[in-house]
């Protein structure tokens, strides 16, 4: 008998290691940066409902959020969480590149566990209809002629329109005006109204008045055509040669998280992302996924803040780290 | 013979119009919709009563119950719970002094005055029926001309926002109190606050003092509650200031407004449907900006402009009214353009988009069922808030017959849960605190604080507009005389300006003649 209770031992401690794998045994907390409605905090909660959806996901997983400091806060409160393996983060490029010039950021993405990176959203660049513009060449060409006089309706200085204006001008000798307008729904107006000569916009936000034959979208600014705008060249086409930013969306964990749970959420996700449902998410939202994991995603997110530190110096704006 | 066919025309597109109109009602009326409306116009009062958390939060957290919904159904209920909070949002503003929604504000300064005056109810019914109203017309407008207006909203530019802002901004000579000098640097004051945050234009932080949790700024309605509740428990704590229960008179004609009362708001009526509606549309602004704009109007042209402030009628009806035409005038480049006119609707936005809609120039065109089943709804479900909340008004206001013990206590806490509840942020709580301590030193020192939040709530809109619209003209101010809209607004800013100084000067004269008559 003692001998049959021995050797179920040794067969259970066998087993135990692949048991022991983490999993989640009580609700997980999904903390978006963004307030609710804003665009973290749509995307969190559509991925729940897929994860439910599909029946990737069982235990319960409430989006948290934790707006202020574009993203300061949020960063510092899973920072905060050190070791917790029922906390997540979803982070987004604008993250990233806002704390390059917070000195009050306390804890940065750099601080944190990389996940998995998800989708990439494409940026266009969108003209009103009746403007002569019918190339991003065009636009270069009227701006060379009138330096300073066209006009660009974009984001906060740190954004990506503002780096790809940057990047442009470097490569062509064009100069414009950029006017900072602090949201899409503004830029889109001005431009309608014809205050402003030139916008960068996810296409998604813009096919609309393409299709109503309100704009016209002149580049996409991308490595190649976008599936959803085949006639629309990529810059590089255009002769335009810069290197391309790219607006990422994907997930994060608090720092010290055994490699068994970043395993976990790597797999959960890498299911995720090859279902149907998914599939059609991303096309709606004309994005594009771009699936890494861990450890190719911490060389990712390093690759673009030096880039991102490179064209902030040149352009004279002050980054704190 | 042309004329004949022009009348012809617009008779025909009126028949249109009508035709599209029952269609819409078709779809409103279906049960299920008049279901959801209810429910949504329902949760909306609860929403908009409750401080802290706003229609914005509510919309954005129901989102995803709605995946599984009609579209047309799930936008009846969501808008359901935008205008709804409007209709809610001036209750505990009138009550308790503490501001429900931002958009709510101004209804502190005259609704907890007639509220201490016993006439918690009347003000309580002027704000549903302004809001119903205003909200009504609100709809009316973007059902007749919702394209056209759509066109003229996208001739605001920056430096007529700028223009705008300034209007706004000098309607803080219609805020003072005795002291010019406190009233202005109070406004300052509240500028500065504004500022607090991170620079738009150059991404470096201004006045964060190192914290992380102000790189967003100031939440404005955080700072509200601490000016307003906070405060006012703080004096009434005082142990020489004996605090007294609120009259509250008996009987239900005397909870609701009277005739007299009715006739004193038909200018309010009009001017909150007006100015809610306007500003609405307008991306860059919203219905906390209008409701101080109607205000400002209201009391400008008001022949007892030194009543406002202690509780006339007015006061309440106008701000109240503007906050809820806001509602159409948002829905207008929404529905039409695909541009949203507020918060909520960015959050809507992005639903339509969710719902497997493309929200834009084509909307109208291709789903009609969408934008007439809206506007029809939106009829029903301001005449459901009507019908909801004039019963509760009585109920309400017997919640001034809790003694002062207990009151505070709850005061206290619904303002604590609520602030929490906007960020779940501790440091938004401490901040209240502090909003609370500063505002008690303001009222012993006798400082206006409506000034103040004024100066928050406009300090920014107008600093980035003046540099944007700098930034287009390359250092030149004459864009904002050579804009025709921009020029009429400032105009307009100089005449409101000009109005309380010949205002004084014709009392001092009259007073002179008077003295000299002695």
């Amino acid at each position: 008998m003692n001998c049959l209770i021995f050797v179920a031992l040794v067969i259970l401690a066998a087993v135990v290691p692949v048991a022991e794998a983490f999993e989640p045994t009580k609700p997980v907390e999904i903390i978006v940066h963004s307030a609710p409605g804003g665009g973290s905090d749509l995307f969190a909660r559509a991925i729940v409902e897929m994860l439910q959806k599909d029946n990737l996901y069982h235990q319960p997983m409430h989006v948290i959020n934790k707006s202020g400091g574009s993203g300061a806060v949020a960063m510092s409160y899973i920072a905060g969480k050190k070791g917790e393996t029922h906390t997540i983060g979803l982070f987004t490029s604008a993250v990233i590149f806002a704390s390059l010039t917070q000195k009050e950021a306390q804890h940065t993405i750099q601080d944190l566990t990389p996940v998995v990176h998800l989708v990439l959203e494409p940026s266009v660049a969108a003209v009103k209809a009746d403007t002569p513009y019918k190339t991003m060449k065009d636009f270069v060409e009227a701006a060379k002629k009138n330096p300073g006089q066209l006009k660009q309706a974009g984001g906060v200085v740190t954004s990506v329109d503002n780096m790809f204006r940057l990047l442009i001008q470097k490569a062509t000798g064009a100069q414009w005006t950029y006017i900072n307008l602090p949201s899409g729904a503004e830029r889109i107006a001005n431009l309608l109204g014809g205050h402003m000569d030139l916008m960068l916009e996810n296409p998604d936000k813009v096919t609309e008045y393409v299709r109503a034959g309100k704009m016209r979208i002149i580049a996409a600014l991308t490595e190649k055509r976008l599936s959803a705008l085949p006639d629309v060249p990529t810059i590089k086409e255009q002769g335009i040669s810069i290197p391309i930013l790219t607006q990422s969306r994907g997930v994060i964990a608090p720092p010290g998280i055994p490699s068994d749970a970043v395993a976990y959420w790597e797999n959960l996700f890498g299911r995720l992302v090859k279902t149907q449902t998914w599939k059609k998410y991303v096309e709606d939202n004309q994005q594009e996924t771009y699936f890494l994991k861990s450890r190719e995603l911490a060389d990712f997110l390093e690759g673009q803040t030096k880039l991102l530190r490179g064209v902030l110096k040149e352009a004279g704006v002050k980054a704190v780290r | 013979m042309s004329r004949y066919l022009q009348a012809h025309g617009v008779f025909k597109k009126n028949v249109v119009a009508f035709n599209n109109l029952l269609f819409g009602f078709s779809i409103a009326l279906a049960p299920v919709n008049l279901f959801w409306c209810f429910v949504g116009t329902f949760l909306g009062t609860v929403v908009g009563v409750l401080p802290g958390i706003g229609p914005a939060g509510t919309v954005a957290i129901l989102l995803p119950l709605t995946f599984h919904m009609q579209p047309t159904t799930a936008l009846i209920m969501l808008l359901g719970i935008y205008y709804g909070a409007k209709y809610g949002g001036s209750t505990t503003s009138i009550l308790l002094n503490i501001p429900g929604e931002s958009s709510s504000v101004v209804t502190c300064l005259d609704g907890y005055q007639m509220a201490r005056k016993g006439r918690a109810g009347p003000a309580l019914g002027i704000s549903a029926i302004a809001s119903f109203i205003a909200g009504t017309f609100g709809v009316v407008g973007l059902m007749v001309a919702a394209p056209p207006l759509a066109e003229f909203a996208l001739r605001f530019a920056p430096p007529e926002y700028f223009a705008l802002m300034f209007l706004g901004m000098s309607m803080v000579a219609y805020l003072t109190g005795e002291s010019v000098l406190k009233s202005l640097l109070s406004a300052s004051i509240g500028v500065w606050l504004g500022i607090i945050g991170t620079d738009l234009f150059s991404a470096q932080s201004r006045f964060t003092f190192g914290r992380p949790e102000l790189l967003d700024g100031l939440d404005f309605i955080v700072v509200s509650i601490g000016l307003f509740s906070i405060a006012e428990v703080l004096i009434n704590l005082e142990s020489n200031v004996k605090p007294d229960l609120f009259p509250v008179p008996k009987g239900i004609k005397n909870l609701l407004p009277n005739m007299q009362d009715l006739k004193d708001c038909r200018f309010a009526f009009v001017n909150g449907s007006l100015v809610g509606f306007f500003v609405g549309m307008l991306p860059g602004a919203g219905a906390t900006i209008a409701s101080f704009i109607s205000y400002g109007i209201e009391k400008a042209f008001s022949r007892h402009p030194e009543k406002f402030g202690t509780g006339v009628i007015e006061g309440v009806a106008a701000p109240e009214g503007a906050n809820n035409s806001d509602a159409g005038g948002a829905l207008v480049p929404l529905l039409t353009l695909g541009i949203p006119g507020s918060n909520v609707g960015a959050i809507l936005l992005a639903a339509l988009f969710l719902w497997g809609l493309r929200p834009g120039p084509l909307l109208i065109q291709e789903h009609p069922e969408i934008f007439w089943g809206v506007v029809a709804s939106m009829y029903v479900g301001n005449l459901m808030l009507l019908i909801l909340n004039l019963p509760l008004v009585p109920l309400f206001a017997q919640f001034l017959r809790v003694p002062y013990y207990l009151l505070y206590p709850v005061i206290f806490g619904i303002s604590i849960v609520g602030v929490y509840s906007v960020n779940q942020s501790l440091f938004d709580v401490s901040l209240m605190g502090v909003f609370g301590i500063i505002g008690y030193f303001m009222r012993k020192l006798d400082f206006p604080v409506a000034p103040l939040v004024l100066g928050m709530v406009l300090g920014t809109p107008l600093e980035r507009a003046l540099r944007q619209s700098l930034l287009m003209s390359q250092g030149s101010l004459t864009i904002f005389v050579k804009r025709p809209i921009s020029a009429v607004l400032l105009l307009f800013s100089i005449v409101v300006l000009l109005i309380p100084i010949l205002q004084a000067f014709r009392s001092a004269k009259s007073l002179q003649r008077e003295a000299n008559l002695a």
